[in-house]
């Protein structure tokens, strides 16, 4: 027995490490997908009252930032952050086209702003800690996710601190379904530190979609959505507004329902007149 | 009464019950067009105002009612729809950035009866362009 015990000993004990190993190479994720909301138009959603989980411990008005290793699938993990002045850029950014996030892919669709599919996204923005080509801190991110999803968060935190001059911890996390390559979406936390949240607190889903495209999340590859999805409205049509954020949806989009009153209106005509008027469609009903 | 709105470039004003964004240059320039008279403002607005400046500022949860003829509002908190027999121009503040929002100005208020009658563009402390706009009511 004594014999037989010395050489499973062993192999369970480099099985535990195996298994340990592997875990910890994985990206950290405090967010279940299955807690988040499919895709609706909307490029983010609010998790856990719009309240982040920062430990009292790191609360505090020194700033640091950290950066998870790349896992054993190249991917990115969180990136951890207490930003002031201090860590923000003083320089124009530099180039970012020598890195390549895992599920990179460069691809071109006609109605994608700008064209490319993909961004170098990076988790901290750059306007706010300076990082440039850092791999552990670009993911294969879509414009959509890049400028309608992270960006205004960035804005908000940048000026803040530019303004006071305060402390924000701040902390993205890439969350990765199974050993897929690219993200599904980013978890963005943020608050304030000296003021205790009453300038900066959020808690956000930011999702990794672009209207219109269909992504394989496991390669990185895509393709155009169904034309039928995609198509032009040129006519004159019955569509429903949602005043707040300013979404023009199909009267039987999935959306319209988690509009509040007070936020929705009703126009028949055509959507352009609307487009001028500051509206944007809903990427989920009118595809773009 | 003159109302006075910071917005981002999709009219939004908060997120999280939490202003956009705010300037110091911008505080001082609301503080000169008012001059003498005072700031009418509640507390949650009086907040991003220094001590030495408070001096200025009218402080009152109701200060869109109370507020009359030619004095000066700061509304960062609540919709002015309801006030809009009494206001005389509408002054907006634009950011020039996009931020999350989940509460926005309904801009359609200014599609009817009201004509853009200046804008202005200055450097903020914090914010490189903030671009002043003054909606006045059509003479009828």
């Amino acid at each position: 027995m004594q014999r037989m015990m010395k050489k499973i000993v062993p192999v369970l004990l480099c099985i535990q490490f195996l298994l340990s190993g592997c875990a910890m190479l994985r990206p950290q994720q405090t967010v279940s997908l299955e807690d988040i909301p499919a895709y609706s138009g909307e490029p983010y959603v609010e998790i856990d009252g719009n309240v982040p989980d920062f430990p009292e411990e790191d609360q505090v008005a020194e700033s640091f930032e950290s950066y998870a290793p790349l896992d054993f699938l190249g991917r990115c993990g969180t990136a951890y952050a207490c930003i002031s002045t201090d860590l923000m850029p003083t320089e124009e950014r530099g180039s970012i086209g020598q890195v390549k996030p895992s599920g990179w892919q460069t691809v071109k669709y006609d109605f994608v702003d700008g064209k490319y599919l993909y961004n170098r996204c990076h988790l901290i923005g750059y306007q706010l800690t300076a990082e440039n080509a850092n791999a552990e801190n670009l993911i294969t991110g879509t414009r959509y996710l890049n400028v309608e999803g992270m960006l205004p968060f960035e804005n908000m935190v940048a000026d803040y601190i530019r303004e006071t001059g305060n402390h924000v911890l701040y902390r993205v996390t890439p969350i990765f379904e199974g050993d897929n390559l690219v993200a599904s979406g980013v978890q963005m936390e943020a608050l304030s530190v000296e003021d205790a949240g009453e300038g900066i607190c959020y808690n956000v889903y930011c999702y990794n979609v672009q209207p219109g495209v269909e992504i394989d999340y496991a390669t990185g590859q895509s393709r155009e959505a169904d034309a039928a999805q995609t198509d032009s409205t040129e006519e004159t049509q019955e569509y429903v507004l949602n005043t707040g954020s300013k979404k023009i949806h199909l009267p039987d989009c999935s959306s319209v329902a988690s509009i509040g009153e007070k936020n929705k209106s009703y126009y028949t005509g055509n959507y352009e007149d609307l487009l001028a008027q500051g509206y944007s469609l809903c990427g989920n009903c009118l595809g773009k | 009464m003159h109302v006075m709105l910071c917005l981002d470039d999709k009219d939004g004003m908060l997120f999280h019950q939490r202003r956009q964004s705010q300037d110091r240059v911008l505080r001082k320039y609301m503080l000169d067009l008012c001059g003498a008279q005072g700031l009418w403002l509640n507390a949650y607005s009086a907040g991003q105002f220094a001590e030495q400046e408070r001096a200025h500022l009218r402080i009152d949860e109701q200060f869109l009612s109370l507020a009359g003829e030619g004095d000066y509002c700061f509304v960062e908190d609540q919709q002015i729809a309801p006030f809009l027999e009494k206001i005389e121009t509408v002054i907006l503040f634009r950011w020039n950035r996009i931020y999350p929002a989940d509460q926005c100005f309904d801009r359609s208020l200014l599609h009817c009866g009201w004509t853009l009658r200046e804008t202005e563009d200055f450097s903020g402390f914090s914010h490189a362009k903030i671009t002043k706009e003054v909606y006045e009511k059509c003479r009828e």
